[in-house]
């Protein structure tokens, strides 16, 4: 056997040559580079949420001071008998449904104001005011709209006082409570659908404009064949994320009305929350989570399809 | 150096000595013990630095007074036992203290040292053993066996589960319902007159005449002085959903009445709460809206301090905790604190029983050897006599018999006779570990039926004593399942 001083040793350059290889091989390199955005998604995506599935098949309450009992599917089962669980999704279908859909017209409308508005003046003042709301947090939102709200000393109302109408509880009563935490929703996020509607707009290739004006094709023509046309990719995105969005939205009313006046602004996230973090039942509010993330995945599944259908339509 | 002969000290005779030793001695045994008190030999944390944590209910007076007195157990500590103790402190709001505790609970974590838990968390925070059992420890120190004023204080604030001699809580503070009464609108010129003239009936002003008071005749004191066209109303009651706001005075009409919401020994609900009587509570509850300023109904704790601050409202049942919120600078010798309400009962007398605020102290489980001493100290030093009336006088609530007995308690703030008066007439509700899954589903119907949602008290209360039964049988606390009555019973 040869001792150390004598063992062959590998030429520095060989070595050096050796490594430069195997990073060179087509997927190595990639996969490296990979390695921390791969390893960031496992430790905090993948398995909180496969955490998640495994604790739905549980009896679990962190208060009980008992370990949890396996249970199969009860946690489901009890879940689609819970008549109050289907109530909750049907109200946050409602919101979810309304919200996008008045986000979207007024986003659209608020984005064809503002194209090609370059050298209207005062333009970026407007634009900053308008995009504030979506960057403010949820719960600051929710807190001074409830000021605002306020039948006694909130400032709708004494405009309301002052134009000589009668003031209203409109977080208070079970009738205009609804409206008025989706009126909120609104104001946040329909900034967000004139920024997608500008960035669909600014995908429309300069040409086809040139050619629709000399074609002199009327503005319904223009909108449909040439704007719709190129833009409606970005538009439906803008769409899905808002509805995938509007579906966890719990913080905003939580903040307002705690799911309230009685349940008429309880949507599905707020029964999560308070069943996961109110009363610690981790079993029942897993298998609620995952049901969500099912709806969630079906709905980005349906908008992918049908983007895909249009586009093979089209083709 | 001359050194002089024992005899001849200083030139003192032996009487003079005598009589100085005992004036010294005089003088140790009246000051105040923690100054007077010289290091404990053998302390084990002597010379020793620990930071302790102590997690409390922001925005809550008495839980800051907890907080802001505890700088003077720090010198205590190191003129008692010898050693340095600083404190940091962290909050949350009523609604969401319990998961800032439990979330940190749960990993086992000694992140707060101390904890200043509502009294109804005691079962959810001594079940899963996050929390220290107390008995060994007042066995060990009978100082910290204290005699409180009401058996209630060890029932709400120490005992789980309810019925035992199980302890896991010190009282930190104690609190009950009181009626803030605008007084000045009282004594006004011609008020009386015109309520003797409408009513048939003397004008209560006084303390005593409060006590007397039943619900009817507050009610004709609220609509006397309801004036929209003035711009104050006459009430102000907590309906909001959040947290047990609406739950407090709500049951506490129904307990007055005879009602109750569940039987603590079987578990039961159903048959319990679902009475007739307790839908009559509800009724007269929700009907007590006409005389309060519109948006009432969202009110809680903080809306009612607004409401009253401002002189919105004539008077306001509200926690005698926050009485210095309350009576602000502006409202200073205004304001009359009585006894709420008292419901008739069948003999003709009066009866009150309440919901008890208040919350206890807990030791968090997890602690290390020393700061589950320091955490032992402190709570001595919090029962020190010297102690508890530095809090009374900072307008904390104390329950020890001997501050609230003491000469001169009642005058020191406006709430303390009625505080006194009210604390033997309250009672806790639910010390379960599904507690707050509980009070959701109460609050939920409770602001259903207050907000118009569903119009039947009755159908209320049977979804609240369905749904706490279901959750109760669910985790083994009761022993029947709900009737099929409930089966798809919704709001």
């Amino acid at each position: 056997m040869p001792s150390e001083a004598t063992a062959p040793r590998l030429p520095a350059p060989a070595l050096a040559g050796g490594i430069a290889r195997f990073l060179g091989r087509p997927t190595v390199l990639p996969g490296l580079l990979l390695i921390p955005v791969l390893a960031f998604f496992i430790v905090w995506n993948t398995i909180p949420t496969l955490w998640l599935l495994g604790l739905s098949f549980y009896r679990f309450s962190l208060t009980s001071g008992r370990a949890p009992i396996y249970a199969g599917l009860l946690n489901f089962q009890n879940i689609l008998n819970d008549s109050g669980v289907w109530l909750d999704l049907s109200r946050t279908l409602l919101f979810v449904v309304s919200g996008v859909g008045i986000q979207t017209v007024l986003g659209v409308a608020l984005g064809l104001l503002f194209w090609n508005s370059g050298r209207l003046p005062g333009r970026r003042v407007a634009l900053t005011m308008l995009f504030a709301p979506m960057v403010l947090t949820p719960v600051a939102s929710g807190t001074f709209w409830r000021l605002i709200y306020d039948p006694t000393f909130g400032v709708l109302n004494a405009i309301l006082r002052g134009l000589g109408l009668s003031g209203a509880n409109f977080l208070g009563d079970s009738s205009t409570a609804f409206a008025a935490v989706l009126v909120v929703d609104v104001w946040m996020w329909t900034p967000f659908m004139v920024l997608m509607t500008m960035a669909a707009l600014a995908s429309v290739p300069k040409a086809e404009l040139e050619a629709a004006e000399i074609d002199q094709l009327s503005w319904m023509q223009r909108m449909r064949l040439v704007l719709l046309h190129h833009g409606k990719y970005i538009l439906m995105l803008g769409i899905l994320l808002r509805t995938i969005d509007s579906f966890k939205t719990m913080d905003l009313i939580y903040n307002m009305t705690f799911g309230g006046p009685g349940t008429t602004t309880q949507l599905v996230a707020i029964t999560l929350y308070r069943r996961a973090f109110e009363a610690f039942n981790m079993g029942w509010s897993s298998a609620l989570a995952v049901i969500l993330l099912l709806i969630s995945i079906a709905f980005t599944a349906t908008f992918i399809f049908v983007l895909h259908w249009r586009e093979k339509a089209g083709a | 150096m001359t050194i002089r002969p024992p005899s001849d000290l200083a030139g003192v005779n032996r009487r003079t000595l005598l009589t100085g030793a005992a004036l010294a001695a005089a003088a140790g045994l009246t000051y105040p013990r923690h100054v007077f008190s010289q290091t404990e030999k053998g302390h084990p944390l002597a010379g020793k630095s620990i930071r302790m944590a102590i997690l409390g209910i922001a925005g809550w007076l008495p839980s800051k007074l907890g907080v802001d007195m505890s700088p003077e157990f720090a010198k205590y500590a190191k003129a008692r036992y010898g050693y340095d103790v600083s404190f940091s402190f962290a909050d949350a709001p009523f609604g969401q203290l319990f998961q800032k505790a439990a979330t940190s609970l749960a990993t086992r974590s000694a992140e707060y040292n101390i904890i200043i838990s509502d009294s109804q968390w005691l079962g959810a925070l001594a079940t899963p053993k996050w929390i220290v059992p107390l008995n060994d420890i007042i066995a060990k120190n009978k100082d910290l066996d204290i005699e409180w004023y009401a058996p209630v204080v060890r029932q709400a604030y120490q005992t789980f589960p309810d019925g035992t001699a199980n302890r896991y809580g010190f009282p930190q503070e104690g609190d009950t319902i009181a009626l803030f009464i605008r007084k000045d609108l009282l004594d006004a010129p011609g008020e009386a007159e015109a309520f003797k003239a409408r009513y048939n009936m003397d004008m209560p002003k006084t303390w005593e005449n409060f006590e007397r008071l039943s619900i009817e005749d507050y009610t004709k004191l609220a609509e006397f002085f309801t004036r929209p066209d003035k711009g104050y109303h006459g009430a102000a009651m907590q309906y909001s959903r959040e947290y047990d706001f609406i739950s407090c005075p709500l049951l506490s009409f129904m307990r007055s009445q005879g009602g109750d919401v569940w039987d603590p020994k079987t578990g039961q609900v159903q048959g319990v709460i679902d009475t007739a009587s307790n839908a009559k509570a509800m009724e007269q509850y929700k009907a007590m809206l006409k005389y309060q300023p519109p948006g009432a109904i969202n009110y809680g704790i903080a809306e009612i301090v607004d409401v009253f601050a401002q002189g919105k409202v004539f008077s306001a049942w509200q926690w005698a905790a926050v009485g210095k919120a309350m009576i602000t600078p502006a409202m200073q010798g205004k304001v009359l604190v009585v006894p709420p309400p008292g419901f008739k009962q069948a003999d003709g007398s009066l009866k009150r029983d309440y919901i008890i605020g208040g919350q206890p102290w807990v030791l968090n489980a997890f602690n290390d050897d020393a700061h589950a001493r320091v955490a032992l100290d402190f709570m001595k030093w919090w029962y020190l006599p010297e102690t508890q009336m530095e809090f009374a006088k900072r307008g904390g609530n104390p329950c020890d018999r001997a501050t609230l007995s003491a000469e001169g308690f009642d005058e020191l703030q406006p709430w303390y006779r009625t505080y006194k008066y009210m604390l033997p007439r309250s009672s806790d509700f639910w010390h379960d570990p599904k507690y707050s899954e509980m009070l959701a589903v109460q609050q939920e119907a409770f602001t259903a039926y207050a907000t118009g949602q569903i119009n039947d008290p009755a159908h209320a209360l049977a979804y609240v004593a369905c749904k706490q039964q279901d959750i109760l049988f669910d985790s083994g606390t009761a022993s029947k399942q709900p009737s099929g009555a409930c089966a798809g019973i919704r709001l």
